[in-house]
């Protein structure tokens, strides 16, 4: 038998995916939804071996589910298909003007991930070192929620409330995430620190979008992966920029503000003390690209 | 279970949940995709799911039903492809585990991009991981293929 389970079944749109979904929550029945299975199918097969059998896991492949894979422009937001792929996100016109996520696309994995690992299965795993997810923060991501009770929509910033813990419900399907398509001449960087270029996880990762007034800040909006429980927004550095000037800044108070928005922690990957440091040394590099000598 | 792998369908006996990279070494006894690390890292399962790389260890084999998969098996038709034949002339194999992956890699990277600089070759492979050939003449090999497919001389 295969690690995952025996029972495998393939949607033809989102809504036979809720009604199943919403089926197996309510008799009971274990089970994953699938799409790229970058994370899924690795996890079953690093399982250490056990003496018990783990329960068997019934599938819902929604890696064609046509609603899911599609994009739409409208105006100043685009629609992303939850089922949208970070090579998808990377190669189509349209979504060029989201600079800082066609970046952070670049630094999934390699192509190989990229080609199958999926915006809404980023944001559904919850990882701390989630790439994706700080990119669609400085983007002002809002998540599309839909299950056979209907469809919510929660800003991503809104979205986690503790390690892999979030607010969507067991027979919710991340359905669309909704971006702001930053101002023409927003500044966008996306900066990924990890031990090398390609496949590795961030030791710290920043987005950042700031939309400029002349020499003022106007907006500003941060992601940050790895230095906190959840992939987090830097809510009081967004607050310290915003409405300054971006040449002259007090350096410490952008530091400080740094301290307050992560709460990194020792692991296999790095240090907290190196985390605080990188974390800080970004954000004063996104402060130097918004006032070039 | 159907699977359309090398342009033939061919029906099989197997889990839709198991891996399509078991599948394709097991009932369809296609060998020449390698299973190095199994979760997705190394790139010696790459194969191409509708004209995309993606790693075989990572993907359902109920997931390959109604796409197109390409296995190294596919790239040769009668003699050595002139991709293979440039990474045996300019020494881009060694053991040879990486080889199917890298040559599925480059394949991917030859179909969209006709001319690759050297940058391009090296992000194209980023995924796959060799041992033996420090990759220069890896990357050596793929830049030559690109010239002898696009009828330059070998």
């Amino acid at each position: 038998m295969s690690a995952l389970g025996e029972s495998f079944f393939r949607p033809r749109d989102l809504g036979e995916a809720c009604a199943r979904v919403a089926d197996l929550v309510t008799r009971g029945v274990p089970h994953h939804v699938i799409a790229g299975g970058t994370d899924l199918v690795v996890e079953s097969h690093l399982r250490p071996p056990s003496t018990v059998a783990p329960p068997a896991t019934t599938l819902v492949d929604v890696s064609r589910v046509p609603e899911l894979v599609e994009f739409a422009v409208r105006g100043d937001t685009i629609r992303l298909g939850g089922g949208v792929t970070f090579l998808t996100v990377r190669r189509a016109p349209a979504l060029a003007p989201l600079r800082v996520l066609v970046e952070a696309g670049k630094d999934v994995g390699a192509i190989q991930i990229q080609a199958r690992g999926t915006l809404a299965g980023n944001v559904v795993t919850a990882s701390p070192a989630g790439d994706g997810v700080a990119a669609l923060m400085a983007l002002e991501a809002v998540v599309g929620l839909r299950s056979v009770r209907g469809e919510r929509a929660v800003p991503l910033r809104d979205y986690y409330q503790g390690y892999k813990k979030t607010v969507r419900a067991a027979d919710e399907l991340v359905a669309w995430l909704d971006v702001r398509v930053p101002a023409a001449d927003a500044f966008q960087s996306w900066r990924k620190v990890g031990t090398r270029l390609a496949q590795a996880i961030s030791k710290v990762a920043l987005a950042a979008v700031v939309e400029r007034d002349g020499e003022t800040i106007r907006r500003a909006r941060f992601g940050m992966a790895s230095v906190a429980p959840t992939t987090s927004p830097l809510a009081h550095v967004e607050r310290f920029l915003e409405g300054r000037a971006a040449r002259g800044l007090d350096l410490a108070g952008l530091d400080a503000a740094v301290d307050a928005d992560v709460s990194p922690i020792d692991d296999v990957r790095s240090t907290a003390e190196y985390r605080r440091h990188v974390a800080r040394a970004l954000v004063r590099e996104v402060a130097r690209g918004l006032a070039p000598k | 279970m159907k699977l359309q792998v090398n342009g033939v369908m061919h029906e099989v006996e197997a889990s839709p949940t198991a891996r399509l990279l078991d599948v394709l070494r097991g009932p369809l006894g296609l060998t020449g995709t390698k299973e190095g690390c199994g979760e997705g890292e190394c790139g010696s399962c790459t194969i191409l799911l509708d004209g995309l790389p993606v790693n075989a260890c990572l993907v359902l084999a109920g997931q390959a039903e109604g796409a197109e998969i390409l296995t190294v098996e596919g790239l040769a038709a009668g003699q050595l492809a002139p991709l293979q034949q440039c990474f045996v002339d300019d020494g881009g194999a060694q053991c040879g585990i990486c080889t199917p992956g890298m040559l599925i890699a480059a394949e991917a990277l030859l179909r969209r991009n006709k001319a690759p600089d050297d940058a391009e070759i090296r992000e194209a492979i980023a995924g796959n991981i060799c041992r033996c050939t420090g990759y220069q003449r890896i990357v050596d090999a793929i830049k030559h293929a690109a010239v002898v497919r696009a009828g330059g001389a070998s």
